[in-house]
Order: structure tokens, then sequence, then C-alpha cells
């Protein structure tokens, strides 16, 4: 079970997170909805620690997260897998070698850096792509994928990382109606068969209402609803949507640096 | 009727007389120069009459009997640029990551270490290898160098360079998965930067097969050297033939070596 | 997941061990000729040779040991003729001056008429201002021709012609910048605005005024920072002429090796390093700028 317990972070002046409680069970998918700039990817990245908080502590099943160091923040890190807008993949690294980076954390230092996996690491990854339909693309370079295809990518390395948790960072805004409901099922899956919980921050609303179990709606760094999908009023959309005031691009320039 | 109010139009006058002037200035400055630097015209005429008999001279050109030599001659200043190159690229991809915005985060470190590299950029081969050959002795170990030497600053930032405009996201994507600053460099860096790095490497093998053709003239051996010896001597026919073989492998080389770049994209 | 079927890993496995194979005679074969030939290389260059390339770091030390200049805290800021001051190290001063002095008229007079030279080359072998092709085709390997020919050779055949001097270095130079400058203009004029090419055509206007009107105008700017760019390269390649006596600071550097004052000639490079760092500096702030006024219009 994931906790956050009164999470801040801000960039200078700027506060893109203030003061967050959240609490997350397994088998939960949770859509994180909000404008840009609204908070939701530091969010994510508060909880993986590609971010620090400012304040605030992040606890999985009660002990905390936010003090750990080196190899122990690695092997967190590989808990929480993560799935970038921008797929993040090694554009030039061939599709299996993509997903293997999955298994890092917890392989000797020298063998991983000579590209050298266990065969049974290589029948995962393989077997996490051909879930995905991939597997007739492992030797090629995932630079010359698809959108789309990079992604699942991505999504069969989460799974090689053999997650508590996913953290998917506006995994579909970068791609085509039709890849965005394969990627979700992805998801939707792992939440359901798997029983991980899934936090996925998402533009469209329609996605978010379609496949999660339980929606959070941010603005200007807080929670403003948090709830079922059904519970999600014509009326709380407009506030999280309509309001002028809500945007601050501060915020969301500050975050697309971090990233950066 | 016109408007009161127009700013009449800026008279044309000041500003051609001032470029007049700036013309003028700027001619005889130059005139200046020449005077100092002895240029004259008799000295022009004798000169290019002695120029247009070497030109004559030079055909048909011929090899002296001696090709051979002059190919042996060929291939060193090819080993010497080959080794050169080597030995900068071993120092300059260490140097070039130190280098890095990315890499060290340190902005003052970051400035002096540029600013070093700029300052030793300008310096020609040759004065390097004028130094160096003193320091080991003639033949081509200084010359090799030399070389390297003279590469190393420009090719050190061009590493940097490189590395600094990596795209950042496959590195956030390792960490994010668990790894750390090794398998980052390992398995998002290293990928992007090796192929623009053994290109660049390839680019400076061409610049340095030129460079190395010179640096015979301060006895660090190879093409420059036969070439400097029959100058000497008034033998432009075999000066002739020498020139047009390097240019045949110059443009070899370098054939081949586009070849390769164009295979690593 | 282990509920996938087998065939899936035995094809991918099979498929690996194949690409493997072939990866490594690849490596193999491209790691076996790459050091052969390097290996024969540094062969060649005395890397191996048990007296020179023997302790090459230890001997690198020593030299440095050996440029490094006599200095004594005490009478660094003492006349010239006392030993272990600033002013004995930098004996010469004035003399290097003027000698650094001469090597930058000897740039600026070569990049000047290099780059008048250049001018006139490009449009003869620009596509679209001279139209016929074997005068285009016959400059573009003149330019080629001059490009390949490293400028110190070039030196010595114009020491040999005109004595040793700055006039040798002067036409060096001039020479090497028509092939670097000539090749640049070019390009730029071949991305010339036609239609303003046709609008002169329209008005009648002959070869001469549609260069002055509808080339100049546009491709001033660029020139003017390829020219200064070319007089960076030109100070810095003039600082090597002297060696082989085509004038300037070169003759001082080839006199202090002479002499194996060896301090001598770290106080000349760095005082040539600095004029070139300054220089380059400078034009490089000047280009900037026109880079940026040319944006704006």
């Amino acid at each position: 079970m994931l906790e956050l317990r009164n999470i801040s972070k801000s960039f200078g002046e700027t506060i893109a997170v203030d003061g967050v409680s959240l609490t997350v069970a397994r088998g939960e998918m949770v859509g994180v909805i909000g404008r840009s700039g609204s908070g939701k990817s530091t969010l994510l990245r508060l909880i993986n620690r590609l971010a620090e908080p400012t304040s605030g502590e992040v606890l999985w099943d009660g002990e905390g997260v936010s003090r750990l160091k080196r190899r122990d923040l690695r092997k967190w890190r590989r808990r929480c897998a993560m799935i970038f807008q921008q797929f993040n993949l090694s554009p030039r690294l061939d599709v299996i070698t993509n997903v293997l980076i999955g298994v890092v954390a917890e392989r000797p230092l020298a063998m991983t850096l000579m590209k050298f996996f266990p065969a049974s690491d290589r029948a995962d990854a393989i077997r996490e792509l051909d879930a995905l339909d991939m597997g007739q693309t492992a030797f090629q370079r995932a630079g010359t994928l698809s959108g789309g295809q990079q992604q699942r990518v991505a999504i069969a390395r989460a799974m090689m990382q053999k997650p508590d948790m996913i953290l998917a960072d506006e995994p579909v805004a970068s791609l085509d109606p039709g890849n965005a409901e394969v990627v979700m099922k992805a998801l939707q899956a792992a939440a359901g068969a798997r029983g991980i919980p899934v936090l996925v921050s998402l533009h469209s609303l329609d996605l978010a209402r379609r496949y999660c179990t339980r929606i959070v709606a941010m603005s200007k760094g807080r929670i403003i609803f948090d709830g079922s999908p059904s519970e999600l009023s014509a009326e709380i959309v407009d506030r999280i949507y309509s309001a002028g005031a809500n945007r601050n691009p501060a915020v969301h320039l500050a975050e697309v640096g971090a990233a950066a | 009727m016109m408007n009161q109010d127009a700013t009449p139009l800026p008279s044309p006058l000041p500003g051609l007389a001032l470029r007049g002037l700036l013309t003028l200035g700027g001619i005889a400055a130059l005139i200046a120069m020449m005077v100092d630097l002895g240029i004259s015209p008799v000295a022009l005429a004798g000169g290019f009459t002695k120029l247009g008999v070497f030109l004559l001279a030079m055909f048909p050109p011929s090899d002296g009997g001696d090709l051979p030599r002059i190919l042996k001659s060929l291939l060193e200043t090819l080993a010497m640029a080959l080794a050169g190159t080597t030995l900068a690229v071993l120092v300059a991809a260490p140097l070039g990551f130190l280098g890095a915005r990315t890499v060290v985060g340190q902005p003052a470190f970051h400035f002096l270490f540029r600013r070093m590299l700029d300052f030793f950029r300008g310096v020609p081969v040759l004065v390097w290898a004028l130094i160096f050959v003193a320091a080991f002795g003639l033949g081509p170990f200084g010359g090799v160098i030399a070389l390297a030497v003279a590469d190393i600053p420009s090719l050190s930032k061009l590493f940097a360079e490189a590395i600094e405009n990596c795209d950042r996201g496959p590195v956030e994507g390792t960490r994010a998965a668990g790894g750390s600053r090794l398998h980052e460099i390992r398995f998002a860096l290293a990928p992007q930067v090796a192929p623009i790095l053994a290109s660049q490497s390839l680019y400076y093998l061409e610049s340095n097969f030129r460079n190395a053709a010179v640096l015979g003239i301060v006895g660090a051996g190879g093409i420059g050297f036969e070439l400097e010896e029959r100058i000497r001597i008034f033998a432009f026919d075999e000066v002739a033939f020498i020139v047009l073989l390097y240019m045949v492998a110059v443009a070899l080389l370098d054939s081949l070596s586009r070849r390769l770049r164009s295979a690593l994209a | 997941m282990t509920d996938a079927p087998d065939a899936v890993v035995s094809a991918f496995e099979a498929e690996r061990r194949r690409l493997l194979h072939r990866q490594w005679i690849h490596a193999l074969l491209g790691v076996g000729i790459t050091s052969v030939i390097l290996g024969l290389s540094f062969h060649q260059s005395q890397f191996f040779d048990p007296e020179i390339g023997a302790n090459p770091i230890g001997r690198i030390l020593e030299f440095l040991a050996r440029m490094a200049p006599h200095l004594r805290t005490e009478a660094l800021l003492e006349g010239r003729e006392v030993d272990g001051s600033l002013a004995s190290w930098f004996y010469d001063l004035p003399g290097w001056l003027a000698a650094l002095w001469e090597t930058i008229e000897i740039a600026v007079v070569a990049t000047v008429f290099g780059a008048v030279a250049a001018v006139f080359a490009s449009f003869l072998c620009a596509r679209n201002l001279m139209p016929w092709a074997p005068v285009r085709f016959l400059v573009r390997r003149l330019l080629e021709a001059i490009r390949t020919v490293p400028d110190l050779i070039m030196a010595l055949i114009l020491v040999a012609a005109f004595g040793a001097g700055a006039t040798a270095g002067v036409i060096t130079l001039t020479i090497a910048t028509l092939g670097g400058l000539g090749k640049l203009f070019a390009e730029i004029n071949e991305e010339v605005d036609p239609r303003q090419l046709e609008m002169l055509d329209a008005a009648g206007a002959g070869p001469v005024s549609k260069i002055r009107f509808g080339v100049l105008p546009q491709v001033l700017p660029n020139y003017a920072s390829y020219i200064l760019l070319r007089l960076e390269i030109n100070v810095a390649a003039a600082g090597a002429l002297g060696i082989v006596g085509a004038g300037g600071i070169g003759l001082e550097l080839q006199r202090a090796i002479t002499y194996t004052e060896f301090s001598t000639y770290l106080a000349i490079l760095l005082l040539m390093v600095l004029v070139i760092f300054v220089i380059d500096m400078t034009s490089e702030a000047i280009r900037h700028n026109l880079l940026l006024r040319a944006e704006k219009s």
C-alpha cells in the first residue's frame, strides 16, 4: 500500500505540489487528472524519487522511502516502475536490451555493464514483449519503432521490473487513439490480473472514466477531488478545467525543466 | 501640399561621406601594412617570374626513380595521422566527459575548463611539432605527439558538446528503472555519444592526414620531408609528382572516411 | 509471466545465437584489422622504440621541467639583467611583439586579398550566376586543389620563389584563403533568393548590376562572418609560417629552438596563444553581432 503524507514540492518560488496526502491500495487504478501545471507530473516523480520532496513523506507498507540512498534507492525505483510520455527508451539499443534495463538494479554491476543477462532474464523479457505482441521486434533498435510500439516496450520494461506499483506520467499523450487504448488496456491488465496499483496521469477525462477505478483531480498542486468515476460530476469537472486562475504556467515550466 | 509634421528625410550625405572615409582609411591601412611587410612591386614581379619558372619545371611530373621511397613516406604520413588521431581521441574522450556541463555540474569548473581548451585551440600543429621534435629527437614520435596535442583542445570541446546535447529522456528512463550512474552512462549516454565521437574522430583523421604532411619540415619524417628536400634542390618535377600522388591519397582517405561515417549514422 | 509459450523463448534464443555469432565475427574482424593498422602506425611512429617510445610520460615531464622558466619570487619584478626575473624570461619582449605584429599584418593583408579573390571565384562557380558549366567545373577543381595542398608546403615553394620574408607568407595565405572562402562563398551565392535575380533580369540588368543589386545585398552579412572566421584561422596559420622562413613570429620560435632556449620558446608560445585568443574572442563577438543583425533584417 502506498501512502503519501502531506507531501510538498516547490521549485524556487513556485509551489508545484502543495501538501498532498493520498493512499493507494493494491489493485487500484488511479487516474490523476488536472490541467497542465497542476502538479500531476511532479507528484508521480516524487513517489519514484526522480524529484525530492521539499517536505512530507512517502511510505510503502508503512515504511518511509524518502531517506533511501544508493542501492536501496535504486531498488525502490525498480519496485515502482515509471512510464513516460516520451517513452524514454534508449533509441540506439535494441528492444530486448531496453527491456532488460528493468533488472539492472538487481543484478551484479559488472555483468549488466557488459550487457550480459542470465537466460532466465532473457526469457522473462521476451515473454513480456510477446504478451504485448512485440516479440517480433526484439532485435530492432527501439528508435526505429512507432510511438505506440515504443510505449509498449516501455510497459514491457516496467513489467520486467516486477514492480509493486506502476506510475505512468501521461503515457498516451503522444499516441494516436488506437495505440492509446492498447496502452491503457495493458495498464489495466497490470492492475487487474497482477494486482499492482497503478497511478496514471491523464489529459483525457474520457480515458480516465473508462479505465480507472478511482479518480484524483489536482489543481494548483492540491487534490480537489478524490473518488470513483461515477462521483465525478459535471460541476467538479468544470472546476478542474475551466477556472483560468488554476493555470500556473510557472509550475508547468518548472516540471518541464526538471524533466529535461 | 507637404505635411508640416513630416520629419524631413535625413540627408544621405553624412552617411555616404563616413563610408567613403572608412573605405579610404581601410585602403590606406592596408597599403601601410603592405609597405611595412616589405611587399614591393619589384619583389612581386621577380617572385612571380621565378614561380612561373618553377611551375613550368613541374611538367612533366616525375618520380625521380624513387617511387618506393615516396610511397613509403606517404604511408609513414598516414601512420602518423592514425597514431596522432588515436592518441588525441584517447585523451579527448575523458576530457570531453569532464567538460560537459551535464556531467560535472560545477559552473566555475566548467567555465575555466572550457576557457583552457579555447586558449590552446589556436596553436598551429607545426609550432607544437617544432618543440616536440626538439624534445624527442628527429623522427615521427615528436610529430605524432604534436598532432595529438594540437587536436586535443578542439576535439575535447566537440565531445563535451556532443554529451551536453544528448537527449536526457533515456537517462531518466534508465534511472527510473533503478539504474545507477554507470548504467545511465552505459545504456543511455554511450549509445548516443559513441557514433558522434567516432564520426568526429574520422573527421580529425582526415584533417590530420593534411597536418601530418607538413611535419617533415621540422624533421618529423613523412611526405613533408621528401617535399622539402626536393624544393631545396629545385627538383620541381618530382615535387609535382609527390603533390599529385598526395592529392590522390587525400581523396581516397576522404571518401573512405565518408563511407565509414555514413555507415555509423 | 511463466505461462507464455516456450516456443517464443526458444525461437528468440535461436535468433539471438545467430545474431551474436554474426556480431562476434564482425567484432573480431573489426578489432583485428583496426589493431593491426594502429599497431603498425604506432610502431612506425617509434612508440615501441626502446629509446624514444619508452617512458613517454617521464620524458614529457622531464621536458616540461626544461621548458619551465627560471624564476625567483624575490626577483620577479626586477630588470632584465637580474637572473630569475620575469623580464629576463621575456628578455626580448619588444622584438617578439614586433614579430607578432608582423604575423597579424600578414594575416590581415592575406585575408583581404584572399577574400576579394574568393568573391570573384565564387561568382565564377555558382550555378545560378555562371551559365557555362566548364568554367564552373574548372574553378571548383582549382579551389579543391588549393584546399588539399597544406599551406606550409605552398609556403616552402613560395619562399623559394620570393625569398625569405613576409611576401611569401602573404601570398601563401592569400591562396589558401581563396581556396577556403571561394567554396563557402559559392555555397552562399547559390542560396540567393532567385526572385530578386528574375526581377533584375526582367528589368534588363546586365551580369554586373545583377551581382551588385541582386546578390551582394543578400550575401554580404554571411560573407563578413566567414571572412572574420578565416581571419582567425589565418592569424594562427601565420604564426607557423615563420618556421619555413615566411615571416612573423615563427622565425623567433625557430630561433629559440636552434639555440635550445626552451623557456624562451614557452614565453613566445604563451604570448602567441594570448594574441590568438584575444583576436578569436573579439572576432567571435563581432560575428555573433553580425548574425543577430542578419536575423533581424
